[in-house]
């Protein structure tokens, strides 16, 4: 029972941290939390259904089309509405982005209604694989298996290469980085690319699993968001562990103290963990020259 | 030092200003005669929003520091003064300071967490918090009614009924003005000045023995009294409230109206509530067309105007100034 319950908490808790990632790279680099990253993805995953139902495409190139889509958007967002940003106060930007959000529900709205669409999944009918006597549906293992490639590409990405690094300088310092040859607004869309792509990784992943709607992503970006500043926002690795705890720790809570309290519960906890550890469990505290 | 604090003209005193304040005063006073009751109900709304917007600016817009969670302390002063006013037959004026004091000591409670936490480490904090008080009211059903809600009767003052929009109106409105003029005296005040300091730098605020902690508590607790007279007046004005109304969207719109209306200003505090209760309003009658037109407006305002709307007034006064 209680390993059931980890399981799915671990299923759950991996799109957390996929959202949380799409957050956090966009937050290291550019400052801004991004609000509409929940809907962007939303709106990718309707495309993919599009290319499901409507042009009758292969689930396997629909998706990968639909992930094109899902950085296109991120870049086209990050260059008509961040870019002119940079410099005013974040705030500024931060609002922007949920009037993104706002827009791209009502946009979804209009073309594909408020009503639920059932996404199909090829792996949801495939009978549960047993590991150790516990039953793994294999959704829930590719859930798991996505957010850490994505985990390891990701970091193989910011580390290994001259993009990934110029990112980090970005993140760092922008005059520094300009200094150093690395093109700012470069990173910058870059950072909003991976975002998009990470972000409508798990549209698609979790679409399958609560029905296609446009209110899909709401609740899903306030779990991505408070299991990134569980684990700590610098690095995605504590954005990683924070997503997983949140998911395992909900669902935990729900099963064993109150169904309907769960988020309540899970919130005081990681209000309690933040008063301790302010920077979140892995973050590192940046010092700062006053 | 005083001297050349006092040498610089205090703001707000130019005639145009105090003219046009009276102008709409009158305006506001005028209104129910001139307008429907839906408009005058309109028009509460936006007072009470503006309410919540000048608190919130105290705390976010003076003090640089970020909440999610209003929508919790306007759910406390909404259930607070509805039920002492209806289970404890305690007098409407009276139970609607009972709820704001509650939610007053809550809101400095909230503070300690703020005391560590900066930026989206706290939004996520309040927002944490602004859920849990929430689901409290839910599952307390033996005393809110949970998601059946609650039903209200028209308030009372002394022998006044206050069931017609218009006498509900004018109360609202005095404790607009009430709340307008507390306002303005934090801001241009002693504290208004330190926490402008803590928003700046925290060190340099305590360098210049500013207790940053202190004005932080200040802060979160003037902020949450505000919230909290607006719900308990938004409570008499909708008669019913449920507390699925009280979410994390409501504390983001919160937050909207003053970073559209302007930050750190009182006309920005009110001009940004007017904003959200009126534009989705024009566009009702389309489905989703309210949500697109508010939602790029939002993006238009912030990409064109970052300092909000009120800039764009202080920006063609200077401009007349010169001429």
């Amino acid at each position: 029972m209680i390993a059931t319950l980890i399981v799915s908490g671990l299923a759950a808790g991996s799109l957390y941290a996929l959202i949380g990632i799409a957050i956090a790279i966009v937050l290291r680099v550019t400052d801004v939390p991004n609000f509409a990253q929940g809907e962007m993805a939303m709106v990718s995953t309707f495309v993919a259904y599009e290319l499901l139902h409507s042009y009758d495409l292969p689930w396997w190139s629909a998706i990968l089309l639909s992930m094109v889509f899902a950085v296109a958007q991120g870049l086209v967002v990050q260059a008509v509405i961040i870019r002119p940003l940079i410099g005013a106060p974040v705030l500024s930007a931060v609002i922007a982005t949920l009037g993104i959000n706002i827009v791209l529900h009502s946009v979804a709205g209009i073309i594909w209604g408020h009503e639920t669409h059932i996404f199909d999944s090829p792996l949801g009918d495939a009978p549960p694989v047993f590991i150790g006597g516990v039953p793994i549906p294999l959704d829930s293992a590719a859930n798991i298996a996505a957010a850490v490639l994505v985990i390891i590409a990701f970091t193989l990405f910011l580390n290994r290469t001259w993009a990934g690094m110029a990112l980090r300088a970005t993140s760092q310092n922008h005059t520094v980085a300009k200094l150093m040859g690395v093109s700012v607004s470069r990173s910058f869309a870059f950072a909003w690319g991976l975002g998009g792509l990470a972000g409508g990784l798990a549209g698609v992943l979790i679409a399958p699993a609560v029905f296609l709607d446009t209110n899909m992503m709401g609740a899903l970006l306030i779990k991505g968001f408070a299991g990134g500043v569980l684990g700590g926002l610098s690095s995605l690795t504590g954005v990683f562990l924070g997503g997983l705890a949140l998911g395992v720790a909900e669902n935990l809570v729900g099963a064993y103290v109150s169904g309907s309290f769960s988020d309540a519960l899970t919130f005081a906890v990681i209000i309690a963990v933040l008063v301790l550890r302010p920077e979140g469990v892995f973050g590192v505290v940046r010092a700062r020259k006053v | 030092m005083s001297a050349t604090l006092a040498a610089i003209p205090a703001r707000g005193t130019d005639r145009p200003a105090w003219a046009m304040t009276l102008i709409l005063l009158a305006a506001m006073l005028a209104a129910p005669f001139l307008v429907g009751s839906y408009i005058v109900y309109l028009l509460s709304l936006t007072l009470i929003f503006s309410i919540v917007a000048l608190g919130l600016n105290v705390l976010t817009g003076l003090s640089g520091q970020i909440s999610l969670g209003h929508a919790g302390f306007f759910a406390i002063g909404a259930y607070g003064t509805g039920l002492l006013t209806q289970k404890a037959g305690v007098p409407f004026p009276i139970s609607l300071l009972a709820g704001a004091v509650i939610a007053t000591a809550i809101g400095a409670i909230a503070a300690l967490p703020a005391l560590r936490l900066k930026n989206l480490y706290l939004a996520i904090a309040t927002l944490g918090l602004g859920t849990v008080i929430q689901k409290t009211l839910f599952e307390w059903q033996g005393m809110t009614g949970g998601g059946a809600g609650l039903e209200l009767a028209p308030a009372t003052i002394g022998p006044l009924a206050l069931r017609e929009a218009a006498p509900l109106y004018y109360v609202i409105l005095a404790v607009t003005c009430a709340g307008i003029w507390c306002a303005r005296n934090i801001g241009r005040g002693r504290t208004g000045r330190a926490m402008q300091m803590l928003r700046e730098s925290e060190v340099a605020a305590g360098t210049l023995a500013i207790p940053v902690a202190r004005y932080k508590v200040i802060a979160f607790a003037v902020s949450a009294f505000y919230a909290a007279i607006a719900g308990g007046l938004y409570a008499y004005l909708v008669r019913y409230i449920n507390p699925e109304g009280f979410n994390t969207g409501l504390s983001i719109s919160f937050l909207s109206m003053i970073v559209i209306g302007g930050l750190g200003s009182v006309p920005g505090s009110i001009i940004g509530a007017a904003f959200y209760v009126a534009l989705p309003e024009l566009f009702r009658a389309i489905k989703d067309a309210p949500g697109l037109v508010f939602g790029l407006t939002l993006i238009i305002v912030m990409v064109f105007l970052p300092d909000g709307l009120w800039s764009l007034v202080s920006r063609i006064r200077e401009r007349s100034w010169q001429r």
